[in-house]
This record gives structure tokens, sequence and C-alpha cells, in this order.
């Protein structure tokens, strides 16, 4: 527990700091946001909140590949990652400390993504989005928990951070498939009910990730 | 301590694609004792201390820290141990402080707050204890590498040229530091391009000379301590 | 692989694919719906009835490879990957095939199309990582890693995309009126072609997988002579 508070509060401390990849994070949603506006170009006064769910999710999907595995890579300086493994820490509180750390870096993230697609879509703040919270909040944690795994791969692989969205994508599909359908039901008002098969799936996959990444993360992360 | 030695290898091999590194290597280093390896570059020093400190698994033989396989070792184990490699494992943006800070705390140093002042004067760097590590000359980085690899009072100590990239002075406190380790008890294994010229320490001197680890009677040294297999004596 | 084995296997796989051709090409009856495209059925299922069972065999090679640490089963992973791939792009493109007449699109989203293009594109990132990374015992450990998470988001991505969307006729599952295969000789044809190309997997497998012994065993040999060398080099 220690080890893991340590790691953590160092991560963050870090970011902090830094703020580069926060900072790259949020201006990467924008960015996507507004390219997908002009792709879709959702015409004036119409509201479409699938349209928008949708690119938020592309958003997200962004932040996460070039985001959230930024995590690990910074302990990639100086072999940082070699001290971390060589340290009496347990591999386990690396990947949690990990984890946690990502999953917050991609939900502020995508608390700003959500204010810039309610701007850009011309949508309302009111409860609606509040329903839609949650689901986002699955899908990060879900991307979050694939990308601590994957990205202890790709960054000790030549050519790594290329196969990151190659390893990483596919294997999201069923919580974007989800995610996307759950967002656009949420936004568009509709009943609890309606989303709630969705909202299944997405807890689905974030327990296996979650849980694969836990009992797997020893394995990767092991001597060279 | 038990009858384990610290730091111990039974005929280590690597080979990186088909060309072997090391092959056969034997190496006892008892408590309070040091091994200083010397070699020319690529002679395979830096490949002995990485499977040593368990980094990189040997293709054959097994390489113990207190007896245990070192990439196996219980976190126990690896509490005991300090590494110093051509790597600081620093971090560039956290200050001097923070950085021997997070070790403290991975490592479970007691009383870290003092431990961490006193060891930042040790090494010379207590007016840069705040500065970002980014800032730092080669010579800092590798003063802080040293406080860092000795803070938790480790049993068995594996060092990767030490004294590489330090001034004159930083010999001198670098060599005072480990031979303060050695007194406590510590098993050192050192690497460096050529024997140390460093006057109060003994180490038991050894080559690597194609793969193979041979013993080389020290200038006025001591004599090899712990059980060495000089199958081949120096040409 | 054992010579005998080889060539009884071939044999067998040979005779097995000559039955399945004629039986799909002469023998079995033409579906009154679909006409003369349906028979590329008889070849589309075996595919993917193999692609899958290969699929599932990398992850059960994979956690044996984690379990045990014994490269063979890296190499069975890394073999029954491949050819997977292999049958996994003929599942897709005997489909768009049979699509493009039935459905008048090469591509639909269909659940069973979109779970097989997800399967391709998991196993395709594995294949990229295997080629892109050295052969070392990590990266084995990687592949297998990868391996069973690919495994794993198979039921997740099955659900998910069923609720999603389907079109695909449930062929096996036969509705009232539906697609079922009303002619016995179909049924036949089916089961020949299965047992055709599950022949033509396993001796495919048993090839790749002794090439990559072999390739093992030739690394194991040069590393064997150049120890030889250099330790002559000793004397």
């Amino acid at each position: 527990m220690a080890g893991f508070a340590a790691v953590l509060r160092k991560d963050l401390r870090l970011e902090m700091r830094g703020g580069e990849s926060l900072v790259a994070l949020v201006a990467l949603s924008l960015l996507v946001l507004v390219v997908m506006v002009f792709a879709l170009d959702p015409a004036g006064g119409v509201r479409d909140a699938a349209t928008a769910a949708g690119a938020l999710w592309v958003a997200l999907i962004f932040a996460g590949v070039i985001g959230s595995s930024r995590v690990l890579l910074a302990e990639r300086d100086n072999g940082c990652l070699r001290a971390l493994i060589l340290s009496p820490l347990d591999r386990g509180a690396l990947y949690w400390a990990k984890l946690t750390a990502a999953f917050i870096f991609m939900a502020i993230a995508e608390a700003a993504a959500i204010v810039l697609m309610v701007l850009f879509f011309n949508l309302d703040f009111d409860w609606r989005l509040m329903r839609m919270a949650p689901v986002i909040a699955l899908g990060a944690l879900g991307f979050a928990a694939l990308s601590t795994l994957l990205a202890a791969i790709t960054g000790r692989v030549r050519a790594g951070d290329m196969l990151l969205p190659l390893l990483a994508v596919p294997l999201f599909v069923p919580a974007l498939i989800a995610g996307a359908k759950a967002s656009g039901a949420a936004l568009g008002g509709a009943p609890f009910a309606a989303i709630a098969q969705w909202l299944k799936i997405l807890v689905a996959f974030d327990v296996l990730f979650v849980n694969a990444g836990w009992l797997l993360f020893e394995y990767v992360i092991g001597e060279e | 301590m038990t009858a384990a030695a610290p730091i111990a290898a039974r005929g280590l091999c690597k080979s990186f694609g088909a060309a072997p590194v090391l092959r056969g290597v034997d190496l006892t280093v008892a408590a309070g004792s040091a091994a200083l390896i010397i070699g020319r570059n690529g002679a395979g020093k830096s490949t002995l201390l990485r499977i040593l400190a368990g980094l990189w698994s040997p293709d054959d033989g097994a390489a113990l820290l207190f007896g245990e396989p070192s990439a196996a070792l219980a976190p126990a184990g690896r509490r005991r141990v300090g590494l110093v490699t051509h790597q600081s494992f620093l971090y560039p943006n956290l200050t001097a402080r923070e950085n021997l800070e997070f070790f403290c705390a991975l490592y479970g140093v007691a009383g870290a707050s003092k431990q961490i002042a006193r060891w930042l004067e040790r090494v010379g760097l207590a007016t840069a204890a705040d500065d970002r590590v980014r800032g730092f000359s080669r010579g800092m980085e590798q003063r802080l590498t040293l406080a860092r690899a000795l803070i938790h009072r480790p049993a068995a100590l594996l060092m990767d040229e030490p004294l590489a990239a330090l001034d004159a002075e930083g010999v001198a406190m670098a060599a005072a530091l480990i031979d303060e380790a050695l007194a406590g008890g510590c098993a050192i294994v050192l690497t460096a391009h050529q024997p140390l010229a460093i006057a109060k320490l003994e180490f038991a001197l050894y080559e690597i000379v194609r793969g193979r680890l041979v013993v080389r009677p020290a200038e006025g040294g001591a004599e090899p301590r712990g059980a060495i297999d000089p199958r081949q004596p120096a040409a | 692989m054992n010579k005998t084995a080889n060539r009884w296997l071939g044999g067998l796989t040979g005779i097995l694919m000559a039955a399945a051709i004629y039986m799909t090409f002469v023998y079995v009856p033409t579906e009154a719906d679909q006409g003369i495209v349906q028979r590329i059925f008889y070849f589309h299922v075996p595919c993917a009835w193999v692609a899958f069972g290969a699929f599932g065999l990398v992850a059960i090679a994979g956690i044996f490879y984690l379990w045990l640490g014994q490269p063979v089963w890296d190499d069975l992973g890394y073999a029954a990957a491949e050819i997977g791939m292999v049958f996994c792009t003929l599942v897709l493109v005997t489909g768009s095939i049979w699509a493009k007449p039935i459905w008048g699109a090469w591509w639909t989203w269909d659940s069973r199309l979109t779970t097989t293009l997800i399967l391709w594109l998991l196993y395709g990132g594995y294949l990229m990582l295997r080629a892109m990374a050295d052969d070392t015992p990590q990266v084995a450990r990687f592949a297998a890693v990868i391996g069973i998470v690919a495994a794993a988001d198979v039921p997740v991505v099955i659900v998910s995309v069923r609720l999603w969307r389907t079109i695909h006729p449930a062929v096996l599952v036969t509705r009232q009126g539906g697609h079922g295969l009303e002619d016995p000789r179909m049924v036949a044809t089916l089961l020949v072609a299965l047992a055709a190309f599950t022949a033509l997997f396993i001796w495919l497998l048993m090839l790749r997988f002794a090439t990559l012994r072999m390739r093992a065993r030739l690394g194991a040999i040069a590393r064997g002579l150049n120890l030889a060398q250099a330790a002559a080099g000793d004397l």
C-alpha cells in the first residue's frame, strides 16, 4: 500500500510539474472534436446527440492511445522502470498505481472533452450530461487498464509506440460500441432501461481488463 | 546473516544472438568484501552486473543474491540490494530531494527526511537539493545516483563504473562511501576499465577475458577472498 | 517432425481435400434460393472453424508458456497464430465473394463479419509484435499475454457486436423455413469439408511448428559452436 501511494504521488507530482501530457491530452481532445465537426458538418441548430457522442468517443480513443500510456512511458527516462522492477515494490502495487494515474488523466481529459462537445455540437448543460458521465468514466477506466498493460509491452519493444494503437484499438472495440451507443442514448434523453444493456457490456469489459491486467502485469514487467 | 554469500555467480553464460559474452563466470563475494572487475569495453562487465542484479536472465548458470536467484528475489531481499548502473534511475523532472524521497518510500527507509538531508550533504549536493535533476551535470547526477544506491543501507551493492564522470573530490567522496559500506558488512561488486588507484580500499581484482573471469593479483593489494575458480590465469 | 507422420498426415489431407472439392462442386445439390454461389459456404465455414480453433490454441499455448516457461509453447502459439491469420483472411475473402451477389455488397457491418474483422485486426497486431520485436524470452512472454488478452476479448466482442446489429444467415441454427441445410447431402459435404480443413490445419501447424523448433535448435547449435570456438581459444 505504501508503494502504491508513493508511485501514484510521484506520478501526479510529475504531471503537475511538467503538465505536458495533460495539456496535450486536452488539446488533442479539442482538436479531434473540431476535426469531427468539420468532417461531419452537423447543420447549425440540429442537435444530433448520437453524432456528438460518437465524436466524444473518437476523442477518448485518441486521448487514450496517445496520453494514458505516457504514465508508464515516463518511466523509460534514465531506466527508471528498471529501478522500479528491482525495488521491493510489489508488481501488483505498481499496476494499480499506474492504472489509477492513467485513469485520473483520462478522466480529466474526458471532462474537458465533454464541455467542448456541448459547445461545439450546440447541446445543453443539463441532467443528460450527468447520465452520460458514468458511461464515459467506465470507458476511460477500460482504456486505462488496457493501455497500462499494453504500454508495459510496447514501451519495451522497438517501434512499440506504433504498435500500441494497433493492439489497443481492436481490443477496445466492444467498449467503444457499447460506450458510443450508451452515450448517444443518454444524451438523447432515453430512459435508463435503454442504456442498461450497454452499461452491462462496459462493466464486463472493465472487470475483464482490469483483472487481466492485474494478473498478467507481472509477466510483462519482469526481467528482460 | 545466513551462510549464503550476499553476491554469487555459478557458471553464468550469456550470449547475444550467437555471440557469447559470458561463458561460465563463477564469483562469490562475502559480506564485508569487495570484488573489482575490470575489462576492456564490451568485455561483458555491464552484462555481468545486470545479470547479478536480476535485470537479465542468464542463458545458463545462476546469479544469486543472498542465496536466491536474482530475478526471483523476494521483496525482503530486494530491499537489501543497491545498484549503480550507466542509467541513473533518476526522474529528471523531480528535484534531488524528491528523487531520494521516492526511493526511500519504495525501500521503506525509516526517518527518511533526516537520512535524505544527511546523504545530500555527504555527496556534496546540499545546495542543489531542491533543484531539478534535469539541470544537473553528469557528475552531479552520478553523486545523486550514489546516494540513491546507498541510502537504504544495502547488504549487497552492485556498481557499474561508480566513479565515472566524478572529479577528484568526487572520487575521494565515493571511495569513502564505499569504504564505509564495506566496514558496515556490505558485499560489493564494482566494475572499471582499469584497476582503481584508490589507496585505502582493498579489492579482490578480476578481469573479464574472452567471457571468463580471471584473477589478477592486485599490486600491493589483498589476496582475493571468497571461493573463486581461477581455471585460466591471465595471459 | 517425424517424417512418417508428415507423410501420412499430408496424404490424409490430400485425400480429404480432394473429396471435399468433389463434393462441393459435383455431388452436393445447388441451393434453391441462393444458387451456385452458396457452394462457397462449404469452404467458408471450415475456414472460420479453423481460424477460431487456431486462435483458441494461441491463447492456450500462451497460458502454458507463462505457466511453464518452455519455449515449445511459444513456438506452438506463434505457428497457430500465423496459420489462424491465413484462414481468417480466407474467411473474410470467401464471405465477401458470397455477400456481393446475395446481399448486394462486398461488405456489410453484420455481426459475424464484424467479429471476424476484429479478430483479424487483433491477431494482426499479435503478428506485428512478433515481426517487429526480437526473438527473446521477454517478447515471447509479451506475445503470450497478447494472445490471452485477445482471446478473453472475443466473447465481449461477440456480445457487443451482436447487440449492435446482425443480418448474417443463421445457418447452423435451423429456423422454421430458414436457411438450414435441408438436404442430407449438404450436411455430408459440410462434414467432409470440415474434416479436410481440420486435417490441413493440423498438417500445416505441425510443419510450421517443426520449422520453428528447428530454428531454435539451430540457434542453440550456433551458440554452442561459438562457445566451443572460444573455449579452444583459451588453450
